[in-house]
């Protein structure tokens, strides 16, 4: 669970959000701290970060990353002529006709952006299991968190669902293997926004240190 | 950078993002062409075209992700931005934001549909998918709308000046 404050003192909370200052206290099983101002999530009992599970989901990102990429998508066939697509195709065709910047975005959100996201987690989580203070643990943590906001692998999941219904009326349209990589790899960006909190790791860090 | 510059900078992105709206849903996002026929559609036109044909759960999905989305994100940062310096409805605002922040990205959807279509749509003569200016604008009011977002920063709805304890 990403909690929304940062620890600035043993004591008191930051909420991210509209960055007014809480006591901090300890919570029993399943209670919840709330921010007073704007009823952020503070802190949730049990909700500590674990760089374990976090390190775990970026390398299985990383290579699910690698894996959509390399398949076949999808294959579209109308009066027998077939073509099939991995996500890279559609970036190159878009910029064969003349729309590079929608190519860019494209390429950044499906491809660049995923990668780069589990990359940074991967190295935040590593320092956060060894607890060594990695050089550009800081640039790395801040990264992560733009990072995962372009990360868009589980709406491109659902664009490819779309796009077989869309096919289907023109044409005989199949899926291929690389379908079930960018599934997986929605799945796995999904459940490591849930477990990564680079704040609790850098947190974790400044207490170590 | 400071409040003044951040607020500013979404003002002229959110203003950029109405502009750019209406060509957006207006020209044509991609033509399709199977077999002969020749079909230009808006972001408007592909979802009457699944809901035409039955599917319209799928429909409502582009509906809501790629004209409802857009449409509301502009709105309510307007809303945000005309009550910037107010203590009005400041949980409300603060509300507003973190669900346009969570569901932000899926107008996204149409641009990568865009992108599968025409990297399937490549057998010449028999079907092709090409990319239509309206694509660049849709894709311009998503960045315009996100861009925005990432800017005004929550705590200036509590804090106009920046400052953390003005608004304590």
């Amino acid at each position: 669970m990403t909690s929304s404050f940062e620890e600035s003192d043993s004591r008191w909370l930051e909420c991210r959000l509209c960055r007014s200052s809480i006591c901090d206290r300890p919570l029993q099983r399943g209670e919840e701290l709330r921010c007073a101002r704007c009823s952020e999530l503070v802190k949730k009992a049990g909700g500590a970060a674990s760089p374990q599970a976090a390190l775990a989901l970026a390398i299985t990102g990383l290579l699910l990353v690698g894996l959509a990429n390399a398949f076949p998508i999808l294959s579209f066939d109308v009066a027998g002529n077939t073509q099939s697509n991995r996500i890279i195709t559609g970036v190159f065709a878009l910029r064969d006709q003349g729309y590079a910047p929608i190519a860019l975005l494209v390429f950044f959100c499906a491809i660049a952006a995923p990668a780069l996201h589990f990359a940074t987690v991967a190295y935040v989580a590593l320092a956060g299991c060894l607890r060594v203070m990695l050089p550009g643990l800081r640039r790395a943590a801040h990264a992560a968190e733009i990072l995962e906001s372009w990360s868009l692998a589980p709406v491109f999941a659902i664009a490819c669902v779309v796009a077989v219904v869309k096919l289907d009326m023109l044409g005989t349209v199949n899926w291929d293997s690389g379908i079930a990589w960018i599934a997986l790899l929605a799945l796995c960006s999904l459940s490591l926004a849930q477990v990564f909190d680079s704040e609790a790791i850098e947190a974790m860090m400044g207490e170590e240190a | 950078m400071t409040a003044a510059t951040r607020l500013d900078l979404a003002r002229a992105l959110v203003i950029a993002g109405i502009i750019l709206y209406v060509p957006a849903n207006v020209l044509p996002v991609m033509t399709i062409t199977v077999t002969g026929d020749v079909e230009p559609l808006t972001v408007l036109g592909g979802v009457q075209e699944l809901y035409d044909s039955g599917l319209w759960p799928v429909a409502a999905v582009v509906f809501l992700a790629s004209i409802v989305v857009p449409f509301l994100k502009l709105v309510s940062l307007s809303w945000i931005l005309l009550l910037h310096g107010t203590p009005h409805l400041r949980p409300q605002r603060t509300a507003v934001y973190r669900i346009l922040h969570q569901i932000g990205t899926w107008s996204m959807i149409d641009v990568f549909l865009l992108a599968i279509l025409a990297a399937v749509g490549q057998l010449g003569v028999l079907a092709s998918v090409q990319a239509e200016p309206g694509g660049m604008f849709f894709a311009a009011v998503l960045l315009c709308t996100l861009f925005a977002a990432e800017i005004y920063k929550p705590s200036l709805i509590w804090n106009p000046d920046g400052d953390p304890q003005s608004a304590q």
